[in-house]
């Protein structure tokens, strides 16, 4: 685990503006690339917490493999319009939330001034880490991870068998 | 702790505004990975600090992800028959 305040706000940031831009970005292409950084300091919270397989994971799906499904699915469609119509509600709510945060955050450095309390951090290490991961997918949760192996597998004989129906 | 909490409920937020506010399709499925994200920012804090056993928050997480690109594979083929009916990319 990473104790670096500097890291945690200026991934803080990052994933709130990117986020906003991902959502409310006039083009669609610009918002995939936003939710690209979104999901890669996803992926960097996930490593300073000190989940380095949980973050692997998720800059291997979410950074590269969704982008590729959802960019596929953009070009089948066009990005000719872009009608957003809650420009001024869109306005007063990112404005909300950038308040609140501010707020929050210098509220959180009043109450604690050494920003983070390390007295209350777990010591991992990456043995054990990987230890319950292995013990947690195929003992405790063995039928939860057959399951969403079960739902992958179904996932790609449907989209086998839809393509056979649209290749004749 | 408290911090990355917040990290994760205002990730959530953001995506839940989004999924309410915005028409079109292919952004709200990227607002649903967005909370899908602010969860498991949640499980995987939750995790480092409460359980140094079994770790079961990274678990979770691990199987959001899983499911998540299922959820993202049927929500585009549905969004794709959409397309095919209406021609438009709106809701």
């Amino acid at each position: 685990m990473i104790n670096n305040p500097v890291i945690f706000y200026s991934a803080s940031v990052l994933i709130i503006l990117f986020a906003f831009i991902a959502l409310f970005a006039r083009n669609v292409i610009n918002s995939l690339l936003a939710a690209i950084v979104v999901f890669f300091c996803g992926a960097l919270f996930f490593y300073v917490l000190g989940s380095e397989y949980n973050a692997i994971i998720q800059a291997a799906i979410y950074g590269f493999a969704v982008p590729v499904i959802i960019g596929v699915s953009i070009m089948f469609v066009g990005t000719k319009k872009d009608n957003i119509k809650t420009s001024y509600l869109t306005l007063l709510c990112a404005g909300i939330f950038i308040l609140a945060f501010v707020y929050l955050m210098l509220m959180s450095l009043a109450i604690t001034p050494d920003t983070f309390n390390m007295t209350e951090l777990v010591q991992v290490n990456a043995f054990d880490t990987l230890r319950a991961f292995a013990s947690g997918i195929f003992i405790n949760y063995v039928w939860a991870f057959e399951l969403i192996s079960l739902l992958l597998t179904i996932v790609i004989a449907g989209i086998g068998m839809i393509g056979g129906k649209s290749w004749k | 702790m408290y911090h990355y909490l917040f990290i994760g409920l205002i990730v959530f937020l953001i995506g839940l505004l989004g999924s309410v506010l915005v028409k079109h399709v292919i952004k709200i499925l990227i607002s649903l990975e967005i909370m899908l994200l602010g969860v498991n920012i949640n499980f995987v804090t939750f995790a480092s600090f409460c359980d140094n056993v079994k770790f079961d928050g990274y678990i979770m997480a691990l199987f959001y992800v899983g499911l998540g690109a299922v959820e993202l594979a049927v929500a585009l083929y549905i969004f794709y028959l959409m397309y095919q009916k209406n021609r438009s990319s709106e809701l």
